[in-house]
């Protein structure tokens, strides 16, 4: 093994100053120059962390700590003037218009958690809401379903007829990403993107690359399905992870209150699979179904939803539509219609008030609530 | 020789310096979260770099420059306006709409100016009461929450009964609220009231109210209170209350000598809180922010109802 810990040093000493640390009175910390062996067991978990193997390299080598201070403003002007006066793929003529029905499934958008605040009901009961904002949204690429399925995402039996949309949230500093990531928004014409997500949606619902996206994609009183990244807590015992009651606390049991008891049961027959046991608990995507819109602030682009999204305080959210047949039936009995495939700043015919609320939800503007009296 | 490493100087003095984890030590659920979360300055560097189109993320706005006694009166008379200092519930944009929410709130019903111990009539709507409204005379014991969730508490005595009655001071239900007596105690909580003989907290419902004037200062009521027999809700003898005499029902002299001893011992005195800067600089608001608060909220405060 030693091969490996000459190779930790070799790339560590190109990265430094290679003249300075030849000099004989150096001073370079000592863990840059350990030879010891690493012993022992060496057990590869399935890392949640890991990316899907045809993800593009994302980071560069950071060059911008070595610029002066004027020389990082002068890069911010030129990223500026680049993107101000790149030609943009919406100048082209825009792509056909559907009308909703239920069948279609349009786009979603990635939003941010920024907290919880208390509102109240027409009637006076106190609800909570959380607050999602979208910074800075657009579309990135849309690949058709016969494409699609050629692709290394596609799974072999999903169904055919959908097709995929990458979706990006907020425009970053293009300096510190990789040649190869920045290819990704060519098409699109758009700053290099913080986070991209991908949805799939059916042919008619699709969006061309580079348009915009705001909270007006959504109705007041519509149900969507957010999903979110669980907060992650690391190696847990089966009591946390799993809810077990545990062993006694006294009456004479030893070293068994936090354990899970009887594996199984026979030699022959071996675990089950699949069988609830400690392991790492958490970061995992899980979705929180029909989750009512009661308020929507067009000024500052957030979404005021019901509480219970999974996620710690600042984490990504996706928004989609709701899939739930008896919603969808709601909306055509109402007479509902969804902006298709997105909404368009040339849509609106009235300028936006800054609050949109729901029927239900009490408009904090208006005088307090009296009920009338009934004999 | 140690280094001189977050870790070190934790175990040294563990109560002065926040636990600072060394990066090598560091949790893989540490690195893992950064992975699916924004930190807030990022979010913030977002909001307002140039390449975002939502331009009204970048504004700040104008107000009048406020000095030092001007913002410690507004911390003291609008305790509600600043949120909550806890880093890890921290935006600044929902911080903004929740200013909004209830800048719009105080311009539709006046709130008068009140303090912990003074003496308060709330009116409600109420679906089920005969009238459909109900009026509840009582001194505010208690403040919390920060933000729309802000809560006071009435304490008054009906029938021999203590009553409390907590209201949420942004409830759209809230009438009307009157203040019949404007005064300040010794103490900013008067929960030990709960286990004082009623007559100190009895106020008359038909009680009327006191004519305020603008302008001068709020006066202080000095009058200290008698703590009932023991047990208590909270043991009182270990706070450091100063509108409350001292208690002298001891069950035995040993008893007291005890609750003496157990007062001064140093986990319960804690002497290093008074020293310790970054516990008072977590759990307030520094006056660089609040300045920015209170002078958005004293330009937007001309609009708002007054009767």
């Amino acid at each position: 093994m030693a091969a490996k810990g000459l190779f930790n040093v070799q790339c560590k000493l190109l990265i430094c100053d290679v003249g300075r640390i030849l000099e004989p009175n150096n001073s370079i910390s000592r863990p840059l120059l350990c030879y010891q062996q690493n012993r022992g067991k060496r057990i590869a978990r399935p890392s949640k962390i890991a990316p899907r193997p045809w993800f593009v390299r994302k980071k560069a080598t950071p060059h911008m700590k070595y610029l002066t201070e004027e020389n990082k403003e002068l890069l911010d002007n030129v990223a500026l003037h680049q993107y101000k006066n790149q030609p943009s793929p919406l100048r082209d003529e825009p792509w056909p218009r559907n009308e909703w029905t239920p069948s279609v499934r349009r786009a979603g958008l990635l939003g941010v958690k920024i907290g919880v605040q208390p509102q109240w009901k027409k009637d006076g009961t106190r609800i909570l809401c959380q607050l999602i904002q979208i910074v800075d949204n657009h579309v990135i690429r849309y690949t058709p379903p016969e494409e699609y399925q050629k692709s290394l995402g596609y799974k072999p039996m999903s169904p055919t007829c959908y097709g995929s949309l990458v979706v990006g949230a907020m425009s970053t500093h293009p300096w510190n990403y990789s040649k190869a990531y920045h290819n990704l928004f060519l098409e699109a014409g758009v700053p290099p993107k913080r986070k991209l997500t991908r949805f799939l949606i059916t042919p008619d619902a699709a969006i061309q690359p580079g348009t915009p996206l705001s909270v007006h994609h959504f109705k007041v009183g519509q149900y969507v399905n957010c999903s979110a990244k669980t907060i992650a807590r690391g190696f847990q015992g089966v009591m946390k992870r799993w809810g077990f009651s545990g062993g006694p606390a006294s009456h004479g049991s030893t070293k068994f209150h936090r354990r899970p008891g009887s594996i199984s049961s026979g030699m022959d027959r071996g675990i089950v699979k699949g069988k609830k046991m400690p392991g790492w608990m958490g970061n995992d995507w899980r979705t929180l179904s029909n989750v009512k819109i009661w308020r929507i602030n067009t000024k500052y682009n957030v979404l005021y939803v019901s509480v219970g999204i999974p996620g710690p305080h600042h984490g990504y959210v996706r928004i989609n539509d709701s899939v739930t047949h008896k919603i969808k039936q709601k909306y055509v009995e109402a007479g509902k219609q969804f902006p298709m495939p997105t909404y368009y700043e040339d849509d609106a015919t009235e300028p936006y008030p800054e609050d949109i609320y729901d029927e239900e939800l009490f408009p904090m503007t208006e005088n307090s609530i009296t009920f009338e009296q009934t004999e | 020789m140690p280094t001189m490493s977050g870790l070190y100087l934790f175990k040294q003095c563990p109560r002065l310096v926040p636990p600072v984890i060394d990066a090598a030590k560091c949790n893989i659920q540490l690195i893992s979260r950064s992975l699916y979360t924004v930190p807030n300055e990022t979010l913030e560097k977002q909001r307002t770099s140039p390449l975002n189109r939502n331009p009204e993320l970048r504004k700040q706005s104008k107000h009048r420059v406020l000095n030092s006694k001007e913002v410690s009166e507004f911390r003291d008379r609008l305790p509600e306006f600043l949120p909550n200092p806890n880093p890890e519930h921290r935006d600044r944009i929902s911080e903004i709409l929740e200013r909004q929410d209830m800048v719009n709130r105080r311009r539709n019903i006046d709130i008068p100016e009140f303090y912990v111990g003074s003496i308060l009539a709330v009116t409600i709507a109420d679906k089920y009461a005969p009238g459909k409204d109900g009026r509840f005379v009582g001194i505010c014991i208690h403040r919390e929450e920060h933000g729309l969730r802000h809560k006071f508490i009435l304490r008054n005595v009906i029938d021999k009964q203590g009553v409390e009655i907590m209201y949420e001071m942004y409830n759209p239900l809230i009438l009307k609220i009157e203040v019949l007596k404007q005064e300040k105690r010794l103490d900013d909580s008067l929960l030990y009231l709960r286990d004082c003989p009623l007559e100190y907290s009895y106020i008359p419902q038909d009680l009327k109210g006191q004519m305020i004037h603008k302008g001068v200062q709020v006066p202080v009521n000095k009058t200290k209170v008698p703590l009932g027999p023991r047990p208590w809700s909270q043991r009182w003898d270990r706070f450091d209350l100063k509108g409350v005499e001292e208690f002298t029902d001891w069950r035995s002299e040993k008893a007291r000598i005890r609750a003496l001893e157990s007062r001064q011992h140093p986990q319960v005195a804690k002497p290093w809180e008074k020293v310790d800067l970054i516990k008072h600089y977590k759990e307030n608001i520094n006056p660089v922010e609040a300045e920015e608060i209170y002078g958005e909220v004293d330009k937007d405060s001309k609009n708002w109802k007054n009767d």
